[in-house]
């Protein structure tokens, strides 16, 4: 059974503020009585990763984590959540490593194939503006260097 | 940061990259690192906390990790389902839903309705009353929704649903999102049940923690309790050797023992090769007797053992280190029924009414053709001791003496007196108690052989303690109280292996210590003797059954008897303590403060642990016939059967 999954796009749909802050409560209720059900851990955890602060992010990819530690059956799911996660954290090695994994076992997963090929497109558009920075850098150097030159050819 | 982001892209991910194949250089990645950099530097959001460094380093060892297939739960409901079932939203469309149906009305006051019913009337809303016109007005409600009041006249009551229509689209729409949150609330449930169902996983695995640790508490109690009978035992022997360094004169003439092993507690002194016997195995078997063994005793462990059996009037003396015989004492007439054995001396009782004393220093290996041929010499000697030391109640059987016994050099002392078969017998220091068939206990002096005092056990049936506190006398008491005036034979219930005998010893077991003498007879009772008057004090009444066997100590009496039961007694108020149950008639017990080890009819020796209340049978190279005898020393013990065996064990 393939496993179903929401697509990256999803992940950018933040949530309003209270509906976090439900899911918050319901989590730090369950922690105080040293319950956490694996769905409430989630609901907070998704809820964070799809959050736009940086922080937020931060702690639902952590929780993800601990769910995927402690649930050994859960752990293929996590497996995307937490591609998902790192992708929109913008740590896409740790995103590809995850969801390379996940395509391994699942190699039909359209989810997993998609954020692939986002992760793919990002890693891409980075490498453009490295290479537009090394660039520029080389032809400011390139200018200052000859204007180094032209100024010691005048003298 | 950076540099060690480098560094997972020249080592890392050229592993991911090749299982991906992404298709995209190594080029390409060292541009993304150097391509994110400044948006890093430059977006305050992106600021890499040690969470984030906590995170990322998380990733070697998350990708170690086995990811089985999901099962259970995890394969029915996703994690998505259930967030989206169990997020606030999910009950948004029903909330619209509600919305949609409701209709504007009149003020009706119903949220005061609903304070006043749950008796929450304040003064301010008792004050918004008055404003409202009546209480009729309130419940008509179809005047509200309707057409106003200016017709004075009531009209009929009308729904509040005829003033709303939806449209096709939007009931549709309705449908679908019932649907929707149908299938939400079958998530839930799954969910639920699944958080239950683990739960009660948790319970039980907490039950079980739980149950070892009560279980760790009562060994420890245990252990206490060893401790508290090995520093016993050292006080004792601290006692011993001060006083045999104050009096190194040790007078050796003196054979009676200084203690008595009865009362001994703490550990015994055991070969170091002992430890390394498996417990609860019978590792030496002694197969020399030919019938029933009938009693046992032994003087320590891997000591001397003296052991009987039916129809044999000449008990075997055994070395226990290495288990082969080493004599027999010859003397008595009849079945040897009763055995005390304390160092080197050992007292017998048998079914000639005759105790006799002996020193086992001085039994020697004369197997004179197993000691049945006999020189003339030697009957001779045996008629000229047994005249000198009892004429009278030998009388008859001097005279019909056709089989001749040989008298041993071991033998110190005959105690003559009892006119029936001597059935048990307890001694400590000088002192001596037998109980016999003739109904009567008697006490004994040992150093000079005389009868000290006759205590009747039917006029003790005859005349009871006045005070039995605690005791009822039980209505169904056994027969033996009726045919005590008589000859005493009782069938004993069938053993194990459907074999039965007639029972015949009046007195089952008897002890004493200091002035406290404690008797187990055929009338079923267990009675308390003070030695200095002969008189008993008290009766424990509760066995169906002739009390065959009984042991007490500092707080306890514990009797076995032909009725299947044990009964611990508590010493102070007399009632029963406990009362273990078996399935077949119990023949010889022992006890110390951890455990009771019994002989219940059965071919395994039975073992309660009286810390954690659990039973136990040692089988493994055990008898191959009920069990009918056992003592043992620490953790050490030697039983007897039917099967004509003595086996030694390692507890």
């Amino acid at each position: 059974m393939p496993t179903e999954l929401p697509y990256a796009a999803d992940a950018e749909v933040s949530l309003q503020y209270d509906e976090l802050e439900v899911l918050r409560l319901q989590y730090q209720k369950e922690l105080a009585q040293s319950h956490v059900t694996v769905q409430t851990k989630f609901n907070y955890a998704w809820g964070l990763v799809k959050s736009p602060l940086r922080e937020h992010q931060v702690e639902g990819v952590r929780l993800l984590q601990e769910i995927y530690r402690a649930e050994p059956t859960r752990r293929r799911e996590c497996l995307y959540y937490l591609g998902l996660g790192h992708y929109k954290m913008g740590n896409y090695e740790e995103a590809s490593r995850f969801n390379s994994l996940l395509l391994e076992k699942e190699p039909t997963n359209l989810q997993a194939q998609s954020l692939g090929h986002l992760i793919d497109e990002r890693v891409k558009r980075e490498g453009y503006i490295g290479m537009a920075l090394v660039g520029g850098a080389a032809a400011i150097g390139t200018l200052l260097l000859a204007g180094v030159i032209r100024r010691a050819t005048r003298k | 940061m950076t540099p060690r982001m480098m560094d997972h892209a020249a080592t890392v991910s050229e592993r991911s990259r090749s299982t991906l194949g992404l298709g995209s250089n190594s080029h390409v990645l060292d541009f993304a690192t150097l391509g994110r950099a400044p948006m890093r530097l430059g977006l305050a959001t992106r600021r890499i906390t040690s969470r984030d460094l906590q995170i990322v380093e998380a990733t070697e060892e998350l990708l170690q990790e086995d990811v089985p297939e999901p099962e259970g739960i995890a394969s029915n409901v996703s994690l998505l389902r259930g967030f989206n079932a169990t997020i606030p939203s999910a009950d948004k469309s029903r909330v619209r839903r509600r919305q949609t149906r409701n209709v504007d009305t009149q003020r009706l006051g119903l949220k005061k309705l609903g304070m006043s019913a749950r008796g929450m009337l304040t003064a301010e809303e008792e004050h918004e009353t008055e404003s409202v016109v009546s209480e009729e007005d309130v419940v008509v409600v179809g005047r509200a929704a309707g057409k106003g009041k200016g017709r004075g006249k009531r009209k009929g009551r009308q729904s509040l649903s005829a003033t709303k229509t939806f449209g096709k689209d939007e009931l549709l729409r309705q449908t679908r999102e019932i649907e929707r949150d149908k299938e939400n609330l079958h998530v839930r449930r799954a969910l639920i049940n699944n958080d239950i169902e683990e739960i009660t996983h948790k319970i039980e695995a907490l039950d079980a923690m739980r149950a070892k640790l009560e279980q760790d508490l009562l060994k420890l109690q245990e252990e206490e309790l060893e401790l508290d009978d090995e520093l016993e035992g050292v006080k004792e022997r601290l006692e011993l050797e001060d006083s045999s360094s104050r009096a190194p004169s040790n007078p050796a003439e003196v054979v009676h023992a200084l203690y008595s092993s009865r009362r001994r507690k703490g550990p015994a002194f055991l070969p170091s090769e002992h430890d390394d016997l498996p417990p609860g195995v019978a590792f030496m078997s002694l197969t020399e007797h030919k019938t029933p063994i009938t009693a046992l005793d032994f003087s320590e462990p891997y000591g001397t053992l003296v052991s009987a059996s039916q129809d044999d009037s000449q008990p075997r003396v055994w070395d226990l280190l290495t288990g082969e015989e080493i004599g027999r004492l010859r003397g008595h007439r009849g079945t040897v029924k009763c055995i005390q054995v304390e160092d080197h001396v050992c007292l017998t009782g048998s079914e000639d009414g005759t105790v006799r004393f002996w020193d086992l220093r001085r039994v020697d290996d004369d197997l004179g053709g197993e000691g049945e041929v006999l020189s003339l010499s030697e009957i001779a000697e045996e008629d000229e001791a047994v005249d000198e030391a009892a004429p009278k109640a030998n009388g008859i059987r001097s005279s019909v003496n056709a089989e001749v016994v040989e008298q041993d050099a071991a033998l110190v002392r005959v105690l003559e007196g009892h006119t029936k078969a001597v059935s048990a017998l307890y001694f400590e220091d000088e002192c001596l108690v037998t109980g016999a068939s003739d109904k009567t206990l008697r006490q004994w002096d040992l150093s000079t052989g005389q009868c000290v005092m006759t205590m009747d056990i039917l006029w003790a049936i005859s005349h009871p303690p006045t005070a039995v506190p605690g005791a009822v006398l039980p209505g169904h008491l056994f027969p033996g109280a009726a045919a005590a005036a008589g000859h005493f034979a009782v069938p004993t219930p069938p053993y194990a292996d459907g074999t039965w005998e007639m029972y015949e010893d009046f007195v089952g077991a008897v002890q004493f210590w200091g002035y406290a003498l404690v008797s187990g007879s055929g009338d079923s009772a267990v009675r308390m003797w003070d030695m200095r008057t002969g008189q008993p004090h008290r009766t424990l009444l509760g066995h169906t059954g002739p009390v065959t066997c009984l042991q007490f100590d500092e707080l306890h009496v514990v009797s076995g008897s032909l009725d299947k039961t044990i009964r611990i007694w508590d010493l102070r108020t007399g009632g029963i303590f406990e009362t273990l149950k078996y399935d077949h008639a119990v023949t010889a017990l022992q006890f110390d403060t951890r455990k009771i080890v019994a002989a219940a009819g059965e071919n395994g020796i039975k073992i309660y642990n009286r810390t954690s209340m659990q039973h136990s049978t040692l089988m493994t190279n055990g008898h191959t016939k009920p069990v009918e005898r056992l003592r043992y020393m620490d953790r050490y013990m030697v039983s007897g059967g039917r099967d004509s065996v003595v086996k030694v064990w390692a507890l």
